[in-house]
């Protein structure tokens, strides 16, 4: 028996829904579609979407290659501070990426505090750089697979752990065949949203890494160039970033966001 | 069924009464739409424009000029806009329309670096060295069509291109990069390195390949108050606005 929602609910349920679904739907009727190939070849459309995925791709696997252990230490770690470290992971989530930008120019910068020593010591200079619109974007995304995945450990019935470790697995062959499987799930949701993050980010990344086709100019960024010029290629480039995003996270489904 | 209906109806009446009473509010308000570079001139005539008229609220919307302009096609709120070029006015001129439009102020380009000049930047051709990290605005923002026309001009276009490292939104952002010192040089206006000071070194352009940018301010069509909208631009084009304008970096109106 399938109880009938209030009529209240499924009124403002709608309101949202609109609300959300307003601006794409408003994409596709502004689009030129009439000269679409076009809009598409003359903003440099599949250049910046390469790039994009790339370094969508790149900031995942940092964020869950690092992300993940940063997870494990902030769910199992008993240490002075532990709770200002989590605001501290989670604060990228809460700044304005711009602010990300500015904070990592002064740190990772050709004259920052760190980046002038990568500099002068290493030649190594990430602004204006592919890699330091992935550092950029990593920064901002990071986060969203790290509180995942905590989340996910701390739901974890510890006996498996305290049983497989009895039995003489050390502590890293238990994080591996034990815990990490048992988190998979909410693992793989986490790195969802991290790409997903990841392939929407402008602020920290134009703020960091600068602007220019085909070596920081992700599909975002793209867009916010081509308003100046074209702006039909704007809205061009802006549905293939909505049908990219839309397209894999419908494949994905529920699945890997955990909402089966 | 019938609540839900009331409650939505109540919602959208919300909504409604919100914007049209804050339109009606903006009577004694002037909403001028003005190009970045303008943005430390511009504060300065519109508090000295305060003062003259206590009547009037002056609110300032500072952007790239071409941003400015489709916002004004779009959303037609603004009574006063002055842009940092002519096509952007042009634009604003065929819609929604302008009246009273007049050039009130030039603008040259210059070369800036960091302090230190990493880069050893002495002229225009220096902009051209192999390994430079050169930052302009981008195509399709004034201050970046000029850097680009006056780099044509002195035959430096393709070599300069290569060194381009970031095109940025409008000439605060390339001041920033500048600034930051993350790039050697940046082709911005005159009236950015009287805003940035001694944060940045300056290189001028010689006058013959230097592009000077006309800004052209009016009056938009379907301004519910041009009386206080001529006089704000009257301000501008008056003695003490044309001073400020000068202590900015601006030049005079061609």
């Amino acid at each position: 028996m399938r109880a009938r929602l209030p009529l209240v609910i499924v009124a403002l349920a709608s309101l949202g829904a609109t609300f959300v679904l307003l601006p794409v739907v408003a994409l596709f009727v502004r689009a030129p579609w009439n000269r679409l190939a076009g809009a598409l070849s003359g903003v440099g459309a599949s250049t910046a979407l390469r790039l994009s995925i790339e370094v969508s791709l790149a900031a995942t696997a940092i964020s869950v290659a690092v992300g993940v252990p940063l997870a494990w230490v902030l769910a199992r770690g008993e240490f002075p501070g532990r709770s200002l470290l989590r605001a501290a992971v989670v604060l990228p989530i809460v700044l304005p990426p711009v602010v990300g930008g500015v904070g990592l120019l002064v740190a990772l910068g050709r004259s920052g505090v760190v980046g002038r020593w990568l500099h002068d010591a290493l030649g190594i200079q990430l602004t204006f750089t592919t890699a330091g619109a992935v550092v950029a974007t990593t920064f901002v995304s990071m986060p969203l697979v790290v509180l995942a995945t905590e989340a996910g450990l701390r739901g974890l019935d510890l006996r498996y752990e305290r049983a497989a470790a009895a039995m003489g697995g050390s502590a890293w062959y238990v994080f591996r065949r034990v815990t990490l499987p048992m988190v998979a799930p909410q693992l793989a949701a986490g790195a969802v949203l991290t790409w997903a993050r990841a392939l929407g980010e402008f602020g920290a990344t134009i703020t960091f890494a600068g602007n220019l086709a085909g070596r920081t100019q992700t599909m975002p960024l793209a867009v916010f160039e081509a308003r100046q010029i074209d702006p039909g290629g704007a809205i061009v480039l802006s549905l293939i970033l909505v049908v990219v995003s839309v397209s894999v996270l419908v494949a994905l489904g529920g699945r890997l966001t955990g909402l089966r | 069924m019938r609540k839900t209906i009331a409650i939505a109806t109540l919602l959208v009446a919300a909504g409604c009464s919100g914007t049209s009473s804050s339109g009606s509010a903006a009577s004694s308000a002037l909403t001028v739409f003005a190009a970045s570079s303008l943005t430390a001139a511009f504060e300065r005539i519109g508090s000295d424009f305060a003062a003259a008229n206590p009547g009037i609220t002056v609110t300032f919307n500072f952007g790239s000029s071409t941003d400015l302009a489709s916002q004004i096609q779009s959303e037609g709120t603004a009574d006063v806009f002055a842009s940092a070029s002519g096509t952007a006015m042009d634009a604003v001129a065929s819609d929604p329309g302008v009246a009273d439009r007049t050039d009130f102020a030039t603008n040259r380009l210059v070369i800036v670096t960091p302090p230190d000049d990493p880069a050893g930047i002495s002229s225009i051709a220096d902009l051209a060295k192999p390994g430079v990290q050169l930052v302009l605005a981008a195509k399709g923002v004034p201050v970046g069509d000029y850097a680009r026309q006056a780099l044509t001009s002195a035959g430096l276009l393709s070599a300069a291109m290569q060194n381009v490292v970031s095109n940025e939104d409008d000439d605060a952002s390339v001041v920033a990069k500048i600034t930051s010192g993350e790039a050697d040089a940046g082709i911005v206006y005159a009236s950015d390195v009287a805003t940035a000071g001694n944060t940045v070194r300056s290189v001028t352009i010689p006058t013959a390949v230097n592009v000077v940018a006309s800004y052209p301010i009016a009056v938009v069509a379907g301004s519910p108050q041009t009386e206080a909208a001529m006089s704000f631009l009257n301000e501008v084009i008056g003695v003490t606005g044309q001073a400020t304008l000068k202590d900015s970096g601006f030049g005079p109106a061609a």
